[in-house]
């Protein structure tokens, strides 16, 4: 218990100190968890709208498969990214194996398909009148749109939300292709993992805490949007 | 009168079913029809053709002498002319001057005029001062009259009406019998949906009676077969 107890104060220390290793990993966790939710997004919300707004032969297929990429494991991702930015790989060339970039490309491939999904049932969730009623008022097609877009914003910002939680606090991408580089890829999950195996458990603790705090943060700022 | 809808030939069928099946069926301007038939006689069906909501799986649609082709700007066109009330109207998230803004801002009605109209389709349903309110925290019957202040706002040519007295409250019932015949004295056809054939529930105006979703004999002159 007292070994609890002084990590614990030893981590508040490292928080209140603003230690910079602990510092440059959140810093860095935040940076690569934000641009990598922002490619997701780019491409889940509007995969999710087109598939939920229209009728295609193989869209059950298509929404079962999307379903399973969500259950991906982080490794595996990681794995495939690494094998096409690896040197050997067809863009190892470029140079981006063990950068913040390789984080944000596997981290917007995890998290593109739970905001798509998460945007999908938003849209089959929806009033099924908002796309007539918008209509019958004199909406073209993109002023409908846009309309429904606005009444199920709440759904996709928990989809946005939802992958952005996936993202920081995922490992395996994070370690196969940022390397875990101190100062410069590391992030909080891969600190903690590395510090805890180092038995400085009182850094790992403090970046949990922060970890925490930055999900708790995120989900505060969107109950607060939800209720203005 | 020259007729503002004429239909030819129109049926209407989904896997398995056909919902309406309609020969011949004109409908004059500038009068109440009612439309009648139990559940599932395929008057919502119509009523989303006329509103250019759905196009029919065959035969053909009038509007004004134009056949309508179902295809991009003229039907945006069509339906700035007819709109629409559902029975459980859906009021967008927001104020009741909000959900009343989006079908004016579509049509470039903007500023002053925009809160003129806004404010004179609210007190043509009895809710003036009601611009602020939050839609949805209102009771049901004033719901249903913001959403057809939101069509009255519009000044449509033509306003079809899915059961517009159903679940209503009696105060609220009231409000939309008067502006509904205050409407056909203004040159506006509208044409309701309703349960009800006794004269006074349907506006003493021309009936479309639906069967099986067929005009059955009951329909009246103005509609004509």
């Amino acid at each position: 218990m007292d070994f609890l107890i002084e990590s614990l104060k030893a981590a508040a220390a490292l928080i209140a100190n603003g230690d910079p290793e602990l510092s440059h990993a959140v810093w860095t966790s935040v940076y690569v968890s934000v641009w990598s939710i922002v490619f997701a997004s780019l491409v889940g919300i509007p995969a999710g709208l087109a598939i939920g707004l229209s009728e295609f032969p193989l869209k059950r297929p298509v929404i079962t498969a999307l379903n399973s990429l969500m259950a991906v494991p982080t490794v595996l991702i990681g794995l495939l990214v690494y094998g096409f930015i690896s040197r050997q790989g067809p863009f190892g060339a470029w140079g981006m194996l063990f950068t913040p970039t390789a984080i944000i490309i596997g981290d917007a491939l995890l998290a593109a398909p739970i905001v798509a999904n998460y945007t999908l049932s938003s849209v089959r969730g929806a009033h099924a009148a908002i796309l007539p009623t918008a209509m019958t008022l004199g909406g073209d097609r993109l002023q409908s749109v846009l309309k429904f877009l606005s009444e199920i914003r709440f759904g996709m910002m928990a989809a946005v939300i939802s992958g952005f939680g996936r993202v920081i606090s995922e490992v395996g991408v994070a370690m196969m292709l940022g390397g875990n580089i101190l100062g410069y890829t590391r992030t909080m999950t891969t600190a903690i993992a590395l510090e805890t195996s180092k038995g400085e458990f009182a850094l790992g603790i403090a970046l949990g805490g922060v970890l925490m705090a930055v999900a708790f943060a995120v989900n505060i700022i969107f109950q607060f949007l939800q209720r203005r | 009168m020259a007729p503002l809808y004429r239909l030819e030939s129109v049926r209407k069928s989904y896997p398995g079913k056909v919902a309406l099946e309609i020969p011949a069926l004109t409908i004059d301007e500038g009068r109440i029809h009612s439309l009648t038939g139990p559940n599932g006689s395929g008057k919502s069906t119509l009523l989303s053709i006329l509103a250019f909501l759905s196009p029919p799986t065959s035969g053909a649609l009038y509007y004004d002498g134009e056949r309508v082709d179902w295809k991009g700007r003229s039907l945006v066109s069509l339906r700035k002319e007819a709109t629409l009330l559902h029975q459980s109207p859906y009021l967008f998230e927001g104020s009741v001057s909000a959900n009343i803004t989006f079908g004016l801002k579509v049509r470039g009605v903007e500023g002053e005029k925009q809160q003129c109209r806004i404010a004179e389709a609210l007190e043509m349903v009895g809710l003036g001062g009601f611009e602020q309110r939050r839609a949805r925290a209102l009771s049901g019957g004033e719901m249903q009259r913001v959403a057809l202040a939101r069509a009255l706002a519009l000044s449509p040519r033509v306003l079809l009406l899915d059961e517009p007295l159903a679940n209503v409250d009696r105060r609220s019932a009231e409000v939309i019998r008067a502006v509904i015949l205050s409407l056909s004295g203004k040159g506006t056809t509208v044409i309701m949906t309703t349960h009800d054939m006794r004269p006074p529930e349907r506006m003493n105006g021309d009936v479309i009676h639906l069967e099986d979703g067929r005009l059955s004999t009951e329909t009246e002159s103005h509609a004509k077969l």
